[in-house]
This record gives C-alpha cells, sequence and structure tokens, in this order.
C-alpha cells in the first residue's frame, strides 16, 4: 500500500500529525528497518508514515551517573561513544549484536524498543541495567520501566499517538552482553543472556533475550549471585537456574533443549565477560 | 504523494528529481535515474548488495526512503573511484581476483571504502572485517574477499 511521508522538526508538530484522523491511520518511522519491512510485507497498514529523524532527539547526554540516549540516535553513533564504551560496555556489547554496520547506522535505540521482539539484542541489557523509557504524548510526559514498558511480543506500553521521547540508563562498568546465532550478522540470536552489576542497590541482574513472550529477568538466577564476585559453583547454580526458569519455543532456528542449554552457558560467559575488567577482586 | 529530492551523488552537482513519497533509495538510483551499479539483492536489508555511501556513512539503500535522505551527499559504485580510497579498495579486489559473478562486488567495495573512512586508516583487518559482516557473496566463499582488505590494508597511504 503506498504511503505519504511526513517529516516534522518539531515534537509537538510530530505527536499533532500522528493524532490527526484525516487522512487515514499514520506511523512513526525512526530508521525503518523494521517498519518498512512491515509495511512491505502487510503486517502493518498505514498510508501516513511521520518521520521522527528530523526531531531534535538525536543524542546522548550523561544526568548524573546516567545516559540518556534520544530514542532516533542511530545505534553506530551510540556504540561508537567512548564514555558509554567505558561506562556501559554490556550495552555496547548488545548495540554491536544489531544487524550490520550499514544496519546500524540507521537503527534505533527507539525502534528496537517500538518494535518490541521477543529476541531483540538491546531489550535484555536494558532489563538489567534498569532502564526507563521516557514517553510524551499530547497529555505530557511519563517515565516507564523497561520491564513494564515491553509487555509481550510486540506488545508495549505505548498509547496511541505517543512516543519514546529517550531513554535513562543507569551507567553499570560491569556489564555484558552475550548471544548465540547461526550467522554472526544479520540474524536472529537464538537466545541471549544480559548481566549487569550495581551498586545501588547492590546485586546482580540477570535478564534472557530470544524467550517467550518477552525478554525477561530471572530473579532466581539473580539471587544465586549474590556476592560482588561469585565463584565458579555460585555461577554454574545460577546459570541453572536461569535455564530452569525462561519459557523457551522450538523454531527453525533452535529446538527449545538446545535453547535451554545455551542459556546456562552465556549466563557464565556472560558474568566471565562482566568481570573482566576488574582485575583481582 | 511525490515530492522533490535534492541529491549531489558521485561529487555531481546536486541534482532534483521528483519521486513519490514511499520510494527507497536503490530504486530512485536504479530506475529513476538509471544507476545500475548498485544491486538489488533482497530487499530485506540481509545481503548488502545494494550499499551506498549517504554523506560518507555505508547505507542500505533498499531499506532508506530518498525523501528522507533529500539534501545528502551519495556516493554509489559508479563513482567510488573519484575517492582515493576507494580506487585503493577497487584496485584490491582487482588484483586479489576478489569476485566470480560480481553481483556482490559493488556493494562489498562501497562498504570497505566506507568502513575505511569511518575507522580511519589503522583499523585493524578485524575492525574491517566485522564492518563487512552485512556483506554476502555467494561465489567466491569469502577467502578472496578477505585478501583484498588485506591488501588495502597494507597499501601504502
Ligand atoms: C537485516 C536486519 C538485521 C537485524 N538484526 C537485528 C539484530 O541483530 N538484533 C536486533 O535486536 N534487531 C535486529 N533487527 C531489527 C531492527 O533493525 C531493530 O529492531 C532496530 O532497532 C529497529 O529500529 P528502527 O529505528 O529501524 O525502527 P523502525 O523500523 O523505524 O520502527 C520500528 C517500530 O517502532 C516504532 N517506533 C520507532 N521509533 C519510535 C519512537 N521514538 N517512539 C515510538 N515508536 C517508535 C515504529 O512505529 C515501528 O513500529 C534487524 C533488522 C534487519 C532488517
Ligand atoms: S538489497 Fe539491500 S541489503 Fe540486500
Ligand atoms: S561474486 Fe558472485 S555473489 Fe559474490
Amino acid at each position: 500500500m503506498p504511503f505519504t511521508l511526513e517529516q516534522p522538526t518539531t515534537v509537538e508538530e510530530a505527536l499533532r500529525r500522528l493524532a490527526d484522523p484525516t487522512g487515514g491511520p499514520a506511523v512513526a518511522i525512526a530508521g525503518g528497518t523494521d517498519l518498512l519491512l512491515d509495511l512491505d510485507e502487510g503486517r502493518v497498514s498505514a498510508g501516513r508514515v511521520v518521520s521522527l529523524r528530523r526531531l531534535p532527539w538525536n543524542r546522548l547526554q550523561w544526568q548524573g551517573d546516567s545516559l540518556v540516549v534520544g530514542s532516533t540516535l542511530p545505534f553506530a553513533r551510540l556504540g561508537a561513544d567512548p564514555a558509554v564504551r567505558a561506562r556501559l560496555p554490556g550495552l555496547v556489547d548488545a548495540v554491536d549484536a544489531v544487524g550490520s554496520l550499514a544496519l546500524r547506522h540507521r537503527a534505533t535505540l527507539g525502534g528496537n524498543l517500538g518494535r518490541a521482539a521477543p529476541a531483540s539484542d538491546v531489550v535484555p541489557i536494558l532489563l538489567a541495567l534498569g532502564a526507563t523509557v521516557r514517553l510524551v504524548g499530547i497529555g505530557g510526559h511519563r517515565d516507564v520501566p523497561v520491564g513494564r514498558f515491553v509487555r509481550s511480543s510486540r506488545q508495549t506500553d505505548l498509547a496511541p499517538g505517543e512516543l519514546i521521547e529517550s531513554i535513562s540508563i543507569p551507567s553499570a562498568p560491569v556489564s555484558a552482553y552475550v548471544w548465540q546465532r547461526v550467522r554472526p550478522a544479520n540474524d536472529v540470536s537464538q537466545v541471549g543472556v544480559a548481566v549487569a552489576r550495581s551498586d545501588s542497590p547492590s546485586g546482580w541482574h540477570v535478564a534472557l533475550g530470544g524467550v517467550l513472550p518477552a525478554p525477561t529477568r530471572v530473579v532466581e538466577a539473580e539471587a544465586l549471585l549474590a556476592r560482588r564476585r561469585p565463584n565458579d559453583a555460585e555461577v554454574e547454580l545460577a546459570a541453572q537456574a536461569a535455564a530452569q526458569r525462561a519459557t523457551f519455543v522450538t523454531d527453525k532456528r533452535a529446538t527449545e533443549s538446545y535453547r535451554r542449554r545455551l542459556v546456562s552457558t552465556l549466563v557464565r560467559r556472560a558474568v566471565a565477560r562482566a568481570l573482566r575488567t576488574e582485575v583481582g577482586g | 504523494m511525490t515530492g522533490p529530492l535534492t541529491l549531489a551523488i558521485n561529487g555531481a552537482h546536486p541534482r532534483t528529481v521528483d519521486v513519490p513519497d514511499d520510494e527507497r533509495l536503490l530504486d530512485t538510483l536504479r530506475w529513476r535515474l538509471g544507476m545500475k551499479g548498485t544491486k538489488e539483492g533482497c530487499r530485506t536489508g540481509d545481503c548488502g548488495a545494494c550499499t551506498v555511501l549517504v554523506d560518507g556513512e555505508t547505507t542500505l539503500s533498499c531499506l532508506t526512503l530518498s525523501r528522507e535522505v533529500d539534501g545528502s551527499k551519495v556516493t554509489t559504485i559508479e563513482g567510488i573511484a573519484d575517492d582515493p580510497e576507494g580506487r585503493k579498495v577497487q584496485a584490491a579486489f582487482e588484483a586479489e581476483e576478489a569476485l566470480q559473478c560480481g553481483y556482490c562486488t559493488p556493494g562489498f567495495i562501497v562498504a570497505l571504502t566506507g568502513v575505511r573512512r569511518e575507522l580511519g586508516p589503522e583499523a585493524s583487518t578485524a575492525a574491517l572485517v566485522d564492518g563487512l559482516q552485512g556483506n554476502l557473496c555467494r561465489c567466491t566463499g569469502y577467502l578472496a574477499i578477505l585478501r583484498a582488505v588485506e591488501r588495502v590494508r597494507e597499501a601504502p597511504r
């Protein structure tokens, strides 16, 4: 179905255009790497597409210890930022995992959250880091934790006409994301594991991707990782707990039992990777 | 709806054409402007055959709306030899015979040129190869392409 493209330059105008009923249903586009395929293949139909690329959301800033990522900042710019690399290595692992470099020049964090794919490589690390999504609508702003924003496969907390403005992410120098795929690039991860250690309150967060109905934290595994530097036996128990806890599926990319085994391996790798920057202990 | 699109392609003066709102940059280049060097392999972002540089960045032209890049500079395979880095990459592909059918080659050459420009001359082989992960080749088995990457890295500045 052909569509018209609108390219507003202010947030007010974008919200107004999305809410405007004349001319049929409208949908927002950021990088377009999900949406254009959804439109081509008829999963989404809209006569009007409203581009967010000219809005002033294409940037990042630090607010105290938290990184605030504008929703339309392309992944390539986020992953190349030296401060982000130092203070949020797990986020960089996840960003670098998305698609290919050319794709990352356009694809955005806001679009990844908007799509809410169960196999997203980015949602697990946002869960583990305790990120918050800032939404804006005609009525104003609201802040929603990522775990509540992503509700289910392709279901988000976005109300009609609402947009993701930014994502706030507390820094965590001890964090990592690891994944397994058939092909390294442009393939969907069979599973992904994100871990992050926070100091306040102190403790580990563990989140899984490639599970149904949506990426999820596994508190049972987190409890078993209690110490700042868990020993091998503790990591092993946590890995097993993560594998037992989640709901995996069999599809063309992997069987349910393979995914379960992968998760425990990836939990061990993720914890080791997160601790790699800390010498001794 | 259609609207004006102004692009400066391969160093030429900006040129304006009227394009439909939902047209992809790939189709503007190939069918509206007759520049068939940029290839369509999948149209789903998977193969990299359609890679062009938009304001210097490697871009999948099959997943890019033309009107969203209005006002940009675009480099395609047709213009890559005007860029000293592009010429070097092209020569390395030739010297290593890093192609068979050649369908993927424009995408590889444009992508490697863009990645070298983005990461700088010191970029490691691993970093360059990472930048090519989204380019598929069904013929060569990649070994000759990897040799071409090495050759570009070792070429005199
Ligand atoms: C070849 C290929 C490989 C891929 N590989 C991966 C991968 O490895 N890992 C992975 O996680 N994903 C992958 N993806 C999926 C996709 O690239 C990502 O989900 C990307 O982050 C989407 O961002 P975008 O800006 O392109 O979104 P768009 O396509 O522009 O938008 C996606 C959805 O979000 C909505 N949206 C966008 N921005 C906002 C906003 N600010 N507020 C509200 N709603 C918004 C849109 O309306 C749409 O519904 C891949 C896609 C392709 C085509
Ligand atoms: S045609 Fe664009 S990536 Fe294959
Ligand atoms: S040479 Fe034929 S696809 Fe690469």
